[in-house]
């Protein structure tokens, strides 16, 4: 009996280390990249857009850039609104 | 990035390609009646470098079309030989035409394609919203 509790405690042990959570990065890095990303993205269409009003550049880019931005932008929009959303619910949670 | 920008990329590529042959197929059509013109040609690919998205087109090298150049008869033009001929160019109106509304076609599908992509993005995140 004592044994087999022993055996048990050890399986236990050797199988947690496969269930742990996998190191991964944190969520405050996770967003951080995102928002690079999303400022990137931003800036490129910015200087595509001053390209194509000063220099003549293709408009196709500018085109393509414009809507890849626009496509960040309702990420971003409809991920604030999720976020506050979440939010105010917590502040509405009778106390 | 995601799926979405780089098929816009993709669309983006064909599009500048469709609008390059429009440009030689306008160039072989200014020049109809130059004479000696031979008309130009691309031929497109897909982009192989590796920094960019997959799939990708490009235009190629211009190519000149070797056929035979059209021989006029007009013995009081100034490049006529002994015969009275001079060659003309090559350029056929009528392919020049039907290649014009071909690439037109295929532009207009690109841009399908590229308001099929937005609508596709814009709708995945309206089911975030209520």
């Amino acid at each position: 009996m004592d044994i087999q509790a022993i055996g048990a405690a050890k399986k236990y042990a050797s199988a947690r280390s496969a269930t742990e959570p996998a190191p991964s990065q944190s969520a405050g890095d996770y967003l951080k990249g995102i928002t690079r990303d999303f400022a990137a993205t931003l800036q490129e269409t910015e200087e595509t857009a001053k390209a194509a009003m000063t220099s003549g550049a293709d408009p196709h880019t500018l085109v393509q850039a414009l809507a890849q931005t626009e496509m960040a932008v309702e990420a971003a929009v409809t991920v604030r609104d999720r976020v506050v959303e979440a939010y105010q619910e917590i502040l509405r949670m009778p106390v | 990035m995601s799926e979405f920008s780089n098929s816009l990329s993709v669309i983006s590529s064909a599009l500048q390609a469709q609008s390059q042959r429009l440009r030689h197929l306008s160039e072989n059509i200014a020049n109809v009646d130059t004479p000696g013109y031979r008309r130009k040609t691309i031929a497109f690919h897909t982009v192989m470098h590796g920094s960019e998205t997959p799939g990708m087109v490009e235009t190629g090298r211009v190519r000149l079309d070797q056929s035979d150049l059209l021989q006029i008869y007009d013995p009081t033009h100034p490049m006529a030989d002994e015969a009275g001929n001079y060659e003309g160019s090559n350029v056929n109106l009528m392919i020049e035409l039907s290649d014009a509304r071909e690439a037109q076609r295929s532009y207009e599908a690109n841009l399908r394609m590229f308001e099929q992509t937005r609508q596709m993005g814009s709708s995945l995140f309206d089911l975030l919203r209520r």
